[in-house]
């Protein structure tokens, strides 16, 4: 009985972890797991990577650790949830639910939630890979500190790429935003924010083809001239280019995915097409990924799972 | 026993690393390499590698929040 549950969680980000909450509040005993096979990501999941968080309601500004703090006491605080650091390996269908095994032990869930999530997609160019942590970085809140008066670039034309460059402006002389494409896509609040910024430079359509250094990265190689050379000096690459899911162990289970590998949910109730097989927040198949939403998605899911387990029940008898 | 982790206060991998280090008793030294150019140039040149944590056991130089290379550190 110990490892038997009512609702499984794999991903223990804020998305996991507001699904565990619910879970617990609706009766449902509740196991969270707090890694996939492949996220390196501590407990609280993404939003402990995010500078500034002031798009949550209830919070007009704080930082991206301490929401996911309180988001974990919040789900502790039920008895019915548990929360355990480990990673989930394998998941299998059985007769009356799902076994979920990890590299620590085994569980039993009569439903499962796949709040996996993703993991930061990695810049392919010669000299990304060798200077990893050398001036290549993917994590701008952890590392960004460390390039005090350097030049930096971000690579990317996003809300979170432009956030990344604002925070490193705390640290870095100068931030080059590098972004393929014709124009960054900020949320206007912070494209504004760069506008006003006079560290930042903006660089459109612009790709990096290579990354050079000796012992760290002190170049990078454009494939167009900017400024009539394409060599750009710098000591540091901070990437983000987007986010791949990770839904490899959803697929093990025949759980449907899209073509990005984002798994296909019903957006009413975060069902996938497995019954007792649900989905949300990061790794699911919505268009538009914020905490707020995924929290909301993980909520939904808990809901669903509930009233999933009640009709199994009414099938039995 | 000298163990001092390079971190800096906003950096998820740095707590986890610190807490793992003090739920096993072992007291550190903490340095913040965003408050010191100092430190993080020293941190740089002990690991090699500009990320956070770094955390040098006895001389070992562990990157990242590493479980196992820190639990066989303690195990010396």
């Amino acid at each position: 009985m110990k490892n038997e549950f009512d609702f499984i969680i794999i991903g223990a980000g804020g998305t996991g972890l507001a699904a565990a909450m619910y879970g617990a509040r609706l009766g449902l005993k509740t196991l969270c797991l707090g890694h996939s096979h492949t996220s390196e990501l501590p407990i609280g999941g993404v939003i402990t990577t995010t500078n500034i968080v002031e798009n949550y309601p209830g919070f007009i500004k704080l930082t991206g650790p301490e929401l996911a703090e309180k988001i974990e006491k919040h789900a502790r605080e039920y008895e019915l949830v548990t929360i355990k650091e480990e990673k989930a390996t394998e998941v299998k269908k059985n007769k009356s639910g799902f076994t979920v095994k990890t590299e620590k032990g085994t569980y039993e869930g009569k439903t499962i939630l796949f709040a996996t999530g993703t993991k930061w997609r990695k810049l392919e160019v010669p000299g990304a890979e060798e200077f990893e942590n050398k001036g290549v970085a993917y994590c701008a809140i952890c590392d960004g500190a460390l390039f005090k008066n350097k030049t930096v670039a971000v690579v990317g034309g996003s809300d979170s790429a432009a956030k990344d460059a604002l925070l490193l402006t705390q640290y870095a002389k100068k931030v080059y935003i590098i972004y393929r494409g014709e124009k960054i896509r900020p949320e206007p609040i912070n494209q504004k924010r760069i506008e006003q910024n006079k560290k930042i430079e903006v660089i459109t359509n612009t790709n990096i083809t290579e990354i050079k250094g000796e012992k760290l990265v002190n170049k990078v190689i454009l494939d167009k001239e900017y400024k009539k050379n394409k060599e750009l000096e710098l000591n540091g690459v901070f990437v983000a280019i987007g986010h791949i899911p990770l839904s490899e162990l959803a697929k093990d289970i025949g759980v449907k995915v899209d073509k990005k590998g984002e798994i296909i949910i019903n957006h009413k109730d975060s069902s996938t097409n497995i019954p007792g097989v649900f989905a949300a927040g990061d790794v699911a198949d919505k268009p538009f990924k914020q905490l707020i939403t995924g929290v909301a998605e993980g909520c939904t899911a808990a809901h669903s799972a509930y009233e999933y387990i009640n009709e199994e029940k009414v099938k039995v008898s | 026993m000298s163990v001092t982790v390079y971190s800096t206060p906003t950096c998820p991998w740095c707590k986890k690393t610190k807490e793992f280090l003090k739920e096993n008793g072992v007291k550190f030294k903490d340095i913040d390499v965003s408050a010191s150019e100092k430190a993080a140039k020293e941190m740089v040149e002990k690991s090699g590698q500009q990320g956070v944590p770094v955390t040098d056991f006895d001389g070992e130089i562990i990157v990242g929040f590493d479980e196992k290379a820190l639990k066989k550190a303690m195990k010396k």
